[in-house]
């Protein structure tokens, strides 16, 4: 009777597991939060020299890290952000540095890719190269890896919040809606986020179930595993009970 | 007539216990020694001595307990030597594999081992399981003597009666002893956060050997770590109550103690309250639920003042002007209880919101933990090891010794403890391997410290040797 039990239950519990299992690797958004920036000098798109640190000392900065060549998450990145941003209206203090990573972009190639996000003359948004984008990149925890099969980076869709003083606050890894981007615009303006939720992380066991659109926690199933201990106990009392004077009846 | 196999591996529980007890204050006094400059250990070196000397402590000191309550239940119900046996191997499994994680494998997290710190503080990959089967095996011998302890007693008392409700009803018909009524709410307890243990070692064993694919609630972690440690931490030292419940009126000559209406109801506010205390750890996790937080005050409050009220009530009741019989074993207990009142009041003093502010993770939680086991548990379960010890001898103890034993643990265990205390209130953080300058009285506070709880350790030589020698005695004695 008890295998009938048990053995559907740890299918479906280990059905549940695969579904919920996305691997979590480079989606380590926690990553090197709180320290600084690298200070890398950059050029922007209309030739002006300037660096990390003096940009975000004028407006806390949203880096998005890309490369002209790419066929990949690069555009609908820019895309989403651009569109979200358009949406975003409560706080503009904040300016986007679009950043190639790829060391064969030169100043006409972003030049070209600001035009064609139609960007170009958008005060809000710069885009420049480096030639310190390695240190830039470590100082972010952004790890891109060259694939010659399809000669193409792979890598994450990653946005890095940088706040006025030059350490990053927050990322945000993959294609995040505008209430995230809200979160982000806050935070490197040194707004206080009590909780949010990381993205990836499986979400069977939490306490609470973030809800993005509402912004509010919700009761999870970890509240009800808190308490399972007890439920448990007070059964296992009412078995042994049972099973001691079953037997003495016997 | 008590079985000659319990007396034996009672016996055997108290040779151990002892032998684990002088090792693991080695250890602490290494701390404090390191803490106070006067020794240079690496910080994996310090942070694995704190790990191994919290887990041996409270498993030597949870395990002191349940071998006393077993032996004494014995008078009441029949119980299991088997349990008992497996419980004690077990025990000593599970401390191997723990030093191994811990010495070799260098696990040094902590006793609480505070996700995510297991799957970070450790030298070599393997220890991290090690350590947490380590748990486990300890876990499951543990559940199994309670479970059969629980047994034992429901075979005799109904459910009613073993939580002695029928004294919520005028003239009750039937009487339960105060000693089964503890040892039941306290074994109950055990039970709970032993299922709170095999529910996060669960979740710990699918993180880790997932990989990294299945990541766990942190929040949800540390309740239940709390669940678990916080509970038997303070379970343990309700054992320790029910043998005095059972034999300080006994040792003392005086009649024995009885269940009264509100000692039932203490006992049974106890039951739920201690299994809800643990959520003042939380206090300064701002994700959790602000309920559960005031939960976590009140229950710290009513887990405490009414069990201690009653317990201080009977005590004060049986020794007001009256002639006392006293030994070194009934001193021991009433020493005992009041560390335990005192480490007990500093206890709900940092669970008080506010207070905890100041408080938390300063000096002052080793300092209000360490007295009332210390100063409190250790005492009545050393108390009941002198009793048992001399139970089946003729021999008297020398009352000079018993009298510098005596001062040797209270001299040595109170400026230990002051230490602590001073720390505290000057904010010194606890689990500090080295105290940086910002903190001039911590390396003075260390190494006075570290020099009376040598005295305290000198104190405990003293009875290992002269309980262990007779507890030897019974091992290998031949008689039924
Ligand atoms: C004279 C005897 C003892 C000495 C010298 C001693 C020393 C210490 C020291 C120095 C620490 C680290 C304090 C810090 O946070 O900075 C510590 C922690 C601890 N001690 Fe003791 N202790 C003694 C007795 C006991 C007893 C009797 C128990 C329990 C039954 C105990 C349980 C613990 C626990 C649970 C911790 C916390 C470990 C952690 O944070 O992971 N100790 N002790």
């Amino acid at each position: 009777m008890c295998k009938n039990l048990i053995l559907p239950f740890i299918l479906i519990a280990f059905c549940k597991f695969t579904v919920y299992c996305q691997p979590t690797s480079g989606w380590q958004e926690e990553v090197n939060i709180y320290k600084q920036i690298y200070n890398a000098p950059i050029t922007l798109i209309n030739g002006e020299q300037t660096s990390i640190d003096k940009l975000a000392e004028k407006k806390p900065v949203i880096i998005a890290l890309v490369y002209t060549r790419c066929t990949g998450i690069c555009s609908p990145l820019l895309l989403q952000l651009k569109e979200s941003l358009q949406l975003n209206k409560n706080n503009n203090n904040y300016t986007v540095l679009v950043v190639s990573f790829d060391s064969r972009d030169l100043i006409p190639d972003m030049r070209q890719m600001a035009h064609l996000f139609n960007l170009n003359n958008n005060s809000h948004w710069n885009f420049a190269i480096t030639d310190s984008i390695n240190r830039l990149i470590s100082s972010i925890g952004f790890k891109p890896v060259w694939n010659n099969t399809i000669k193409q980076f792979d890598h994450d869709a990653l946005l890095v919040g940088v706040n006025s003083q030059g350490y990053i606050s927050k990322k945000l890894v993959g294609l995040r809606n505008e209430k995230e981007l809200e979160l982000m615009i806050g935070s490197i303006n040194n707004v206080y986020t009590p909780t949010y939720r990381l993205p990836g992380q499986n979400t069977l066991f939490s306490c609470f179930n973030y809800n993005p659109i509402t912004g509010k926690n919700k009761p999870g199933m970890g509240l009800l595993l808190i308490a399972l201990p007890a439920i448990l106990s007070i059964l296992l009392l009412v078995v042994i009970n049972k099973f001691v004077h079953r037997k003495e009846e016997v | 007539m008590i079985a000659s196999r319990l007396k034996k591996i009672t016996s055997l529980w108290v040779v151990i216990v002892l032998l684990l007890f002088v090792i693991s204050i080695i250890l602490g006094i290494l701390m404090r020694l390191n803490q106070g400059d006067v020794i240079q250990l690496s910080p994996v070196t310090f942070y694995t001595d704190m790990t191994v000397h919290g887990l041996t402590m409270i498993s030597i000191w949870y395990v002191a307990g349940m071998a006393a309550v077993n032996f004494i239940m014995e008078r009441y119900v029949t119980t299991s030597k088997p349990a008992n046996i497996i419980a004690l191997v077990f025990t000593l499994i599970g401390v191997l594999m723990l030093w191994a994680s811990t010495f070799i494998g260098k696990f040094h997290a902590g006793w609480t081992f505070l996700y995510p710190l297991p799957f970070k503080e450790m030298l070599k990959a393997w220890a991290t399981p090690l350590f947490l089967f380590s748990i486990a095996v300890l876990g499951v011998g543990w559940l199994i003597w309670c479970v059969s302890l629980i047994a034992g007693m429901l075979k005799k008392y109904s459910l009613a009666q073993v939580f002695a409700w029928q004294y919520f009803r005028k003239g009750p018909k039937t009487e339960t002893p105060p000693f089964i009524l503890i040892s039941m709410i306290t074994l109950v307890g055990i039970v709970t956060c032993l299922l709170a243990a095999v529910i996060l070692l669960v979740l710990l064993f699918a993180e880790y050997f997932s990989k990294g694919a299945f990541v766990n609630d942190a929040l949800l972690i540390k309740n239940l770590t709390y669940f678990f440690g916080h509970t038997i931490a303070n379970e343990m030292l309700y054992l320790g109550l029910a043998v005095i419940y059972e034999l300080f009126a006994e040792i003392s000559g005086k009649p024995k103690w009885k269940t009264t209406w509100y000692v039932a109801l203490a006992w049974n506010c106890t039951l739920f309250f201690i299994l809800t205390a643990f959520f003042h750890h939380l206090y300064m996790d701002f994700v959790q639920p602000e309920g559960l937080q005031i939960l976590g005050q009140l229950a710290s409050y009513l887990a405490s003042l009414p069990a201690a009220g009653v317990t201080v009530f009977s005590i004060v009741v049986a020794i007001y002007r009256t002639k006392i019989n006293w030994t070194l074993a009934n001193l021991l207990f009433f020493i005992g209880v009041m560390g335990w009142v005192v480490g007990g009041l500093g206890a709900v003093i940092d669970a008080t919101i506010s207070n905890n502010f100041v408080l938390h993770n300063t000096l002052w939680v080793p300092a209000h933990f360490h007295t009332y086991n210390a100063m409190g548990n250790v005492l009545f379960s050393l108390g009941f090891f002198y009793w048992f010890s001399f139970q089946f001898s003729n021999k008297m103890d020398d009352n000079k010794l018993s009298a510098l034993k005596l001062f040797f643990l209270v001299f040595g265990g109170i400026g230990f403890l002051a230490a602590f205390y001073i720390g505290g209130a000057d904010s010194i953080p606890r689990r500090y391997s080295n105290y940086p300058d910002e903190f001039p009285l911590a390396k003075t506070l260390a190494i006075i410290g570290g020099s009376f709880a040598t005295i305290y350790l000198i104190g405990i030589l003293l009875f290992f040797v002269n309980i262990s020698k007779r507890c030897v005695k019974i091992l290998f004695s031949r008689s039924s």
